[in-house]
């Protein structure tokens, strides 16, 4: 009787012993099989700050810096702990619960963290890049070669996001009702090919990898790039929580000087560059390199003019805040000011200098 | 019509005698000297089950988006596994999947879940003592413990997040919360089966209270204490996905996720293989455990 106790005491506690103690599985590790990498600059010794970084699986430069490992090659003494996020929404979740400090999120997300109720203490100081033909609007029926012809068909996009805010944009465009002419659903990326294999939506405005196998068997008649070509442009942007900016500028110095590398690699040398999106992408480089066409990636002197960070951005900022009012996703518009100090081009001008 | 009717059931029929017939079947389908052994009818289903699957991707009835062939999964299974280029032909090595092999991401898992599990024990045990011992303490508790209880874990894991930020820490309250009623709501249960003759029994003998405790009470609720864990792990086992939604890399559940969300549906299965078989070792574990600390179990 107390030999089998003894020994079942034993099993239990050398098991919980092996599983809490023995062999613990760190989180955020970083690939570790990628070359050593050195910093294209002299590296800043002196910044000892830690960092966490939020990011997502979308190909920009971000991913380039995360994969090569050049925020801890040029900052040997700083501690960056990296997340991933599925959605701008998580990352904003995130802020709200002081878990991050730097993140990606789209223009839309932005916004919502800017405005009521949120009101998050965070600034834009990135743009990771202007979205394009990389978020497009796919119809199954191959007859149907304009929005127009949509009408009274089923629309699937994911509330909140920025292809959503693209969609609305462009019914508004051609003079179509969306609660009327057309039927709108929420639906997230990856339940998209099931409802569409099953008929029960007839077009979608989605991302990659849902848009390519879409795209097998339905066409392509509007893209994000056509919304952004008639003013109302959607951005995947980085943030950084202002306390953080503030006291660290000369890390965000690094990050951005680090961000705008990732930029050149892509425009320049497509080749290395879709090496480190395929690691974190899981998909093959020559497929990942085909992914860039679908975004516009703009180098650190470019965002900082009056195009972008300097001015622009916090327009768009505002007009996608009357947008998302209008969905109900936040509970007014804030004075454009908010939105313009919501901007920080700081960053993007030590970059660029 | 009629004669194929007799024919289906010819041991009602059997000179052997109809009384013998029924158990006879049993014991040879519970294990014994002759005929099915159970693990023989569970192989054999095992393998009708992945050659119908095999067939069903063979004939290419299903695009390999929906169900993938079984081949491919067990393909994902080895890349997520291994050290692997990141496509063919190309230099790069990566690392398993997302950073990590399978077997950290269900080891990363098992850590939430032993933590979770193991604060429900630490907690719901005393916990559910007091409330069945102290009176007023049961009827102010036990509401909230219902309560408790009812809550989808998807629900309000989006709080626990804003409250302990997207580390483990909300991911093992996640898994504390889901484990620790079940575990309360079994030793409630246990100490109210304990018959009260027998402890006035042992105190009429001449027990002290302690004795009385230690030699009724707690061999009598551990049973169903067991049982408490036992259903509370499974209860882990289904919340560890949700609390893995967000940052759960490593972690088998956000493993299965993310695979999702980037349609890789072969690794999507092949973690939720995992999943299932982990889970019932694990259950296998605790009923072994119970076998040795509660033989005399189901035999009173």
């Amino acid at each position: 009787m107390l030999r089998p106790t003894t020994l079942a005491i034993g099993v239990t506690t050398a098991t919980l012993a092996l599983t809490l103690a023995g062999c613990g599985v760190e989180s955020g590790r970083e690939a570790s099989t990628s070359k050593e990498t050195k910093c294209p600059w002299t590296p800043d010794k002196s910044v000892t700050t830690s960092a966490r970084i939020a990011y997502q699986k979308i190909p920009n430069a971000d991913l380039v810096v995360k994969d090569l490992s050049v925020l801890k090659a040029c900052m040997p003494n700083a501690k960056i702990k990296y997340s991933n996020f599925a959605s701008g929404g998580d990352v904003v979740q995130a802020y709200g619960s002081k878990s991050v400090d730097i993140g990606l999120m789209g223009s839309s997300p932005a916004t919502i963290a800017l405005s009521e109720p949120l009101n998050l203490p965070v600034s834009v100081v990135w743009i990771h890049d202007v979205i394009g033909t990389a978020e497009s609007l796919v119809v199954r029926d191959k007859s149907v070669n304009d929005l127009k012809g949509l009408k009274g068909k089923t629309i699937a996009v994911p509330f909140g996001s920025t292809a959503h805010f693209s969609l609305l944009q462009a019914l508004q465009d051609d003079d179509m009702d969306q609660a009327k002419d057309v039927k709108l659903i929420n639906l997230e990326p990856e339940k998209m090919a099931a409802a569409w294999q099953g008929k029960q939506i007839d077009a979608a405005w989605v991302w990659d990898p849902v848009l390519s196998e879409l795209k097998k068997t339905g066409q392509v008649v509007l893209s994000s790039e056509d919304t952004a070509e008639a003013g109302k442009p959607t951005y995947d942007l980085g943030t950084a929580s202002n306390d953080f900016v503030q006291k660290n500028p000369a890390f965000m110095k690094q990050w951005a000087k680090a961000q705008d590398y990732g930029v050149k690699m892509l425009t320049d040398d497509p080749e290395k560059a879709s090496e480190s999106i395929a690691v974190e992408l899981g998909v093959s480089p020559e497929d990942a390199q085909k992914l860039f066409e679908g975004y516009e990636y703009l180098p650190a002197a470019q965002q900082a003019d009056q195009d972008h960070l300097g001015k622009k951005m916090s327009e768009d900022l505002f007009a996608t805040s009357k947008f998302l009012f209008g969905q109900g996703s936040i509970d007014k518009v804030a004075a454009p000011t908010v939105y313009a100090d919501g901007v920080d081009a700081g960053p993007a001008e030590e970059a660029a200098k | 019509m009629a004669q194929p009717a007799v024919q289906d059931n010819p041991s009602r029929t059997d000179p052997a005698g109809s009384d013998d017939a029924f158990p006879s079947r049993w014991r040879r389908f519970g294990g014994s000297e002759s005929g099915f052994h159970p693990w023989i009818i569970r192989i054999t289903v095992l393998a009708a089950t992945l050659l119908m699957w095999w067939l069903v991707t063979k004939l290419e009835l299903v695009k390999p988006l929906y169900l993938p062939t079984p081949g491919s999964v067990w393909n994902a299974f080895v890349l997520a596994n291994t050290d692997h280029p990141v496509a063919p032909g190309v230099d790069r090595m990566v690392r398993g999947a997302q950073n990590y092999y399978l077997w950290e991401h269900l080891l990363a898992s098992l850590q939430r879940i032993g933590i979770g599990v193991g604060a429900a024990i630490i907690f719901g045990i005393p916990l559910g003592l007091l409330m069945s011992t102290v009176k007023w303490i049961g009827i102010v508790t036990e509401p909230y413990l219902n309560f408790l209880r009812s809550l989808p874990p998807l629900g309000y894991i989006g709080l626990l997040i804003v409250w302990f930020g997207i580390g483990d820490t909300s991911k093992v309250w996640l898994l504390f919360l889901a484990a620790f009623p079940p575990i309360t709501m079994a030793t409630i249960s246990g100490v109210r089966g304990v018959r009260e003759d027998q402890i006035n029994a042992v105190l009429t003998l001449g027990a002290s209270r302690r004795q009385s405790l230690t030699t009724v009470m707690v061999p009598a609720t551990l049973p169903e204490v067991l049982n408490g864990i036992r259903v509370a792990v499974g209860f882990a086992w289904t919340t560890v996905v949700a609390a893995e939604l967000n940052n759960g890399i490593p972690g088998i559940g956000g493993l299965a996720y993310a695979a999702g969300t980037e349609l890789k549906t072969p690794l999507t299965i092949a973690c939720i293989i995992v999943i299932g078989i982990a889970a019932v070792a694990l259950d296998g574990l605790i009923k072994l455990l119970e076998k040795l600390l509660v033989p005399w179990r189901g035999k009173a």
